[in-house]
C-alpha cells in the first residue's frame, strides 16, 4: 500500500458548508487535514473572533472529523481565525506537506471522476493521488486533456497513456480507466463542459502568472462553476521540505 | 521564537461582574499565535500594511489640517515645531517597538503599560487611548469637514448655512455605520489610498522645493523664521503633536503582524521618520510659497491654496482630492484602533465583556465601535479643531510616557518572558527623556486641553476603583 496522500480539505467552520458523503468517500484513503478557518472583517481582532465562536467551531471541527475517521481515513485537524483565507490555506498547506487541496462542494456519491492532465509537472503527484484513492475498484477515472489545437493531440494522447500507466502500477484497475484528448481554443471552459457528467474533477494547478493574479486560480474558475468537489493538485513549491511525505 | 511563555499562576482576579481576563496565548510565531487547545490565529499584516496602518493614520493630520494653523502660530518656524514633535515620537517608538516585539499581541500601549506596571496604570491608560483615539477621530472627522466645504465651494454650491460642522458630522456617522456592516477588505484599500497620497505630495513637494530654492528663477525671499520667538515653536510643537499619533497604532495590531520582531520596529520607527519628513518639508514649501501669514488665512485647508500658486486649478483640486482621502483614511484607522482599544480593556475584564461582543450576521465588533463612533460625532459636532487636537495629544502623551516608564521598569527587573528581539539603543537615558519629554510636552498645551485630559483620567481612575478593582495584570503575559 502506498503512502497515504495529505490532501488539505478547508472549509469555512461556521458558515454551515455540509460535508457530503461522497467527499468522504472520495477521500477515505488519505491523509485528511482538516482546516476549519473563520474569516474576520478588519475591524474585528482575531482574538476577539476567537472568544465568542472558539466553543462553536471546535465543537463543529470535531464533528466534521469525525465523519472522516468513521470512514477510515487518518485525520487531523487545525481551527484558524484568519482576515485572509487563501493565506491560512496556502501555509497549512505547506506546512502539512499536503499534495493537494479539496474545494469543497456537494457531492452525494463518487462512481465517476475526470481527472484533467495538463503537460504540467504535476503528473506524478496526481498519479499517486489517484491510486491511493481508487484502489479499491469502485471508482471509474477518466483521464482528459484539452489540447489546444488538432497538432497537439498526438502529444496529449502519449501524455495520457503514460499517465494512464502510472495509475495502473499505483493500483486502479485497467478496466476503469478511460482516456480521451478533446480540442478546444479555451481549455477550462472545455473542462467544466464536460465535468458535468462527473461527480468529482482533479486538475492540477497553474503556474503563477500575471493571468492568475488577474483572474484567480483557473481550478477555482472550475470550482465555481463546477457543482461537485475539486480536487486541486498543488504544485511542488520551493519551500516544501519533502514532496509529498507522509508524516 | 516559538517556544511557550511561562503562564503565572496567580488567579487574576474579577470584576465586578465576576467576569477574569480572558487567557492569554501559549505560543507565538512568525505566522500565528497559538491558544490553548490548538487554536491558531493567523497573522496577516505584513511590513507594507504595517506601514501603512501608521502612515495612513498620521499624514492626514500634518500635511492637510495643521500648515495653515501652526505658521500661524509661529511663522516658518513651525518646520521646527514639527521637527521637534518627530523626535518625540521617534523617542516613545523606539522602547514602544522593543516592547511590542517582546508582546506582539493586540492592544499596543495599553497591553505594555498594564503588563509591566499594573491594572490601575493599565485601565486610566487604556480608557486614555479608547478616547484619545476618539478625540483624533473627531478632529480628522472636523479636517474633513474643511476639505469637503472647500470641495462645495470650489464647484460653485452656495451652501444656506457654514457646510463644515454637518459634513464633517455626516460622515462620522457614514463612517460609524461602515465599520460596522462592511466586510470589504478595508485594509488593501489603505494601502492603496496611503500609495495615492504618497504619490501626490512627493511630486507636489519635490516642486515646491525646486521652486522654494530658485531652480524655477528667483526663489522665495525668505521671512523671519521665528517672528513670534521660541515659546510658540514648543506650544505649536504641542498643539500639532496629533499628527504623530499613528506610530502606536501599528501596535494596537502587534497580534497581527506577520514575522513581528522585524515587521513591528521597521513599520513603527520607518513611519514616524516618513511623515516627519514629509511634514518638515510641507511647512518649508508653503512658509516659502504664500508666506505663514497667508497660510493662517487660508486656515484649515491651506495646502489648496499652495498647490493652486504652483499648479493652478487642477493642482488644488488633486490637493482637495488628496485631503479628502487623507484625513478620511486617518478618522477611519482611528475608528478602528479606539474599537481595538475597547476589545482589549474587555478581553482583560477592565470593561464588561460584552463590549467586545461581535455582530453574528456582519462579524464586526458592533457594541465597540458604536462605544468609539458615538462620542466621536458628539465631538466632531463641537468642531473646536486645536481642543480636539490637544486633548487627543494629551491623552496619548500620558500613555507614551508610561510607555517608557514600562520599558524601564520591564529593563531593571525583567521577567522570565522578557525577550524582545529588538532592544533600542541607550537605555535607561533614551526612554527616561522619550518619558520627561512626552509630559513635558503638556505642558505647553491650553489650558483648557489639559483640564479635559484631566478629567478624562480621573474619570478612568474612577471607574478602575469600582469596576475591576481585583483585578491584576502586572506581569502576566
Amino acid at each position: 500500500m502506498t503512502d497515504r496522500p495529505s490532501i488539505l480539505v478547508p472549509l469555512r467552520v461556521l458558515e454551515g458548508e455540509p460535508l457530503e458523503p461522497g467527499v468522504v468517500e472520495l477521500l477515505s484513503g488519505a491523509r485528511v487535514v482538516l482546516l476549519g478557518y473563520y474569516e474576520i472583517p478588519d475591524q474585528t481582532a482575531p482574538g476577539q473572533a476567537r472568544m465568542q465562536f472558539e466553543d462553536r467551531a471546535q465543537n463543529r471541527l470535531n464533528d466534521l472529523k469525525a465523519q472522516f475517521e468513521d470512514a477510515d481515513a487518518v485525520v487531523e485537524s487545525t481551527l484558524v481565525f484568519t482576515r485572509d483565507g487563501d493565506e491560512t490555506i496556502e501555509r497549512v498547506a505547506r506546512e502539512e506537506n499536503c499534495v493537494a487541496t479539496l474545494l469543497l462542494n456537494p457531492a452525494a456519491a463518487m462512481d465517476d471522476v475526470l481527472v484533467a492532465v495538463r503537460g504540467d509537472r504535476v503528473i506524478g503527484r496526481i498519479a499517486a493521488i489517484a491510486g491511493s484513492l481508487f484502489d479499491d475498484g469502485t471508482t471509474s477515472v477518466t483521464l482528459l486533456n484539452v489540447a489546444r489545437g488538432d497538432e497537439r493531440v498526438p502529444k496529449g494522447e502519449a501524455l495520457l497513456e503514460h499517465v494512464r500507466s502510472e495509475l495502473i502500477d499505483a493500483g486502479v484497475e485497467p478496466a476503469r480507466i478511460d482516456a480521451r484528448v478533446e480540442t478546444a481554443r479555451r481549455p477550462i471552459r472545455k473542462i467544466v463542459e464536460l465535468s458535468e457528467a462527473f461527480d468529482a474533477v482533479i486538475l492540477g494547478e497553474s503556474d503563477p502568472s500575471v493571468m492568475t493574479i488577474l483572474f484567480g486560480e483557473k481550478s477555482e474558475q472550475v470550482a465555481d462553476r463546477f457543482i461537485g468537489p475539486v480536487l486541486v493538485v498543488r504544485q511542488p513549491r520551493e519551500e516544501d521540505v519533502t514532496d509529498g511525505a507522509t508524516e | 521564537m516559538g517556544d511557550r511563555d511561562e503562564r503565572a499562576s496567580a488567579s487574576p482576579g474579577r470584576n465586578v461582574a465576576g467576569e477574569a481576563p480572558a487567557p492569554e496565548p501559549v505560543a507565538t510565531d512568525d505566522d500565528v499565535t497559538v491558544h490553548e487547545d490548538g487554536t491558531e490565529l493567523e497573522r496577516t499584516i505584513g511590513l507594507v500594511g504595517g506601514l501603512a496602518i501608521g502612515i495612513g493614520t498620521m499624514i492626514g493630520a500634518g500635511i492637510f489640517v495643521f500648515p495653515g494653523i501652526a505658521a500661524g502660530e509661529a511663522g516658518p518656524a513651525a518646520a521646527a515645531s514639527f521637527a521637534i514633535g518627530g523626535v518625540v515620537a521617534l523617542l516613545v517608538a523606539l522602547p514602544a517597538a522593543e516592547l511590542a516585539t517582546a508582546m506582539p499581541r493586540s492592544g499596543g500601549g495599553y497591553y505594555f503599560v498594564s503588563r509591566a506596571l499594573g491594572a490601575t496604570y493599565g485601565t486610566v491608560v487604556g480608557i486614555s487611548l479608547w478616547l484619545g483615539l476618539v478625540f483624533a477621530s473627531a478632529f480628522y472627522l472636523v479636517g474633513f469637514g474643511h476639505y469637503a466645504a472647500a470641495v462645495l465651494a470650489e464647484v460653485g454650491v452656495a451652501a444656506p448655512i457654514d457646510p463644515v460642522i454637518p459634513l464633517g458630522v455626516l460622515f462620522g456617522v457614514l463612517l460609524t455605520a461602515l465599520s460596522a456592516t462592511g466586510t470589504e477588505n478595508a485594509a488593501k484599500l489603505q494601502n492603496v489610498i496611503v500609495g495615492v497620497l504618497l504619490v501626490i505630495l512627493t511630486s507636489f513637494l519635490t516642486y515646491g522645493t525646486a521652486d522654494a530654492l530658485g531652480v524655477f528663477g528667483a526663489g522665495a525671499v525668505p521671512e523671519q523664521f521665528a517672528p513670534f520667538g521660541v515659546g510658540p515653536i514648543f506650544s505649536t510643537a504641542a498643539l500639532v503633536f496629533t499628527s504623530y499619533l499613528g506610530f502606536a497604532q501599528v501596535a494596537t495590531v502587534a497580534g497581527e503582524i506577520k514575522d513581528p520582531d522585524r515587521n513591528l520596529p521597521l513599520a513603527m520607527v520607518g513611519s514616524v521618520v516618513i511623515v516627519a519628513t514629509f511634514y518638515v518639508v510641507t511647512i518649508f514649501v508653503a512658509t516659502s510659497a504664500v508666506g505663514s501669514e497667508n497660510l493662517r488665512e487660508f486656515g484649515e485647508t491651506a495646502m489648496v491654496e499652495v498647490s493652486r500658486e504652483f499648479f493652478g486649478v487642477a493642482g488644488a483640486v488633486a490637493i482637495l482630492f488628496a485631503g479628502l482621502l487623507a484625513t478620511f483614511s486617518s478618522a477611519n484607522a482611528s475608528i478602528l484602533s479606539s474599537s481595538r482599544s475597547i476589545y482589549a480593556l474587555s478581553s482583560d475584564a477592565l470593561l464588561p465583556r460584552r463590549a467586545s461582543e461581535i455582530n453574528l450576521r456582519y462579524g464586526t465588533p458592533h457594541v465597540a465601535l458604536a462605544m468609539a463612533g458615538g462620542p466621536i460625532v458628539v465631538l466632531t459636532a463641537t468642531g473646536r479643531v486645536e481642543l480636539l487636537a490637544e486633548v487627543a495629544s494629551f491623552l496619548h502623551l500620558i500613555m507614551y510616557g508610561l510607555i517608557c516608564a514600562a520599558l524601564i521598569a520591564l529593563r531593571r527587573t525583567p521577567p522570565d518572558w522578557y525577550d524582545p528581539d529588538f532592544r533600542m539603543p541607550g537605555s535607561p537615558y533614551l526612554p527616561a527623556i522619550g518619558g520627561l519629554a512626552s509630559f513635558g510636552l503638556i505642558a505647553f498645551m491650553a489650558p483648557a486641553s489639559i483640564v479635559v485630559g484631566v478629567l478624562v483620567m480621573a474619570g478612568a481612575y474612577g471607574w478602575h476603583s469600582y469596576y475591576a478593582r481585583d483585578v491584576t495584570l502586572k506581569g502576566k503575559l
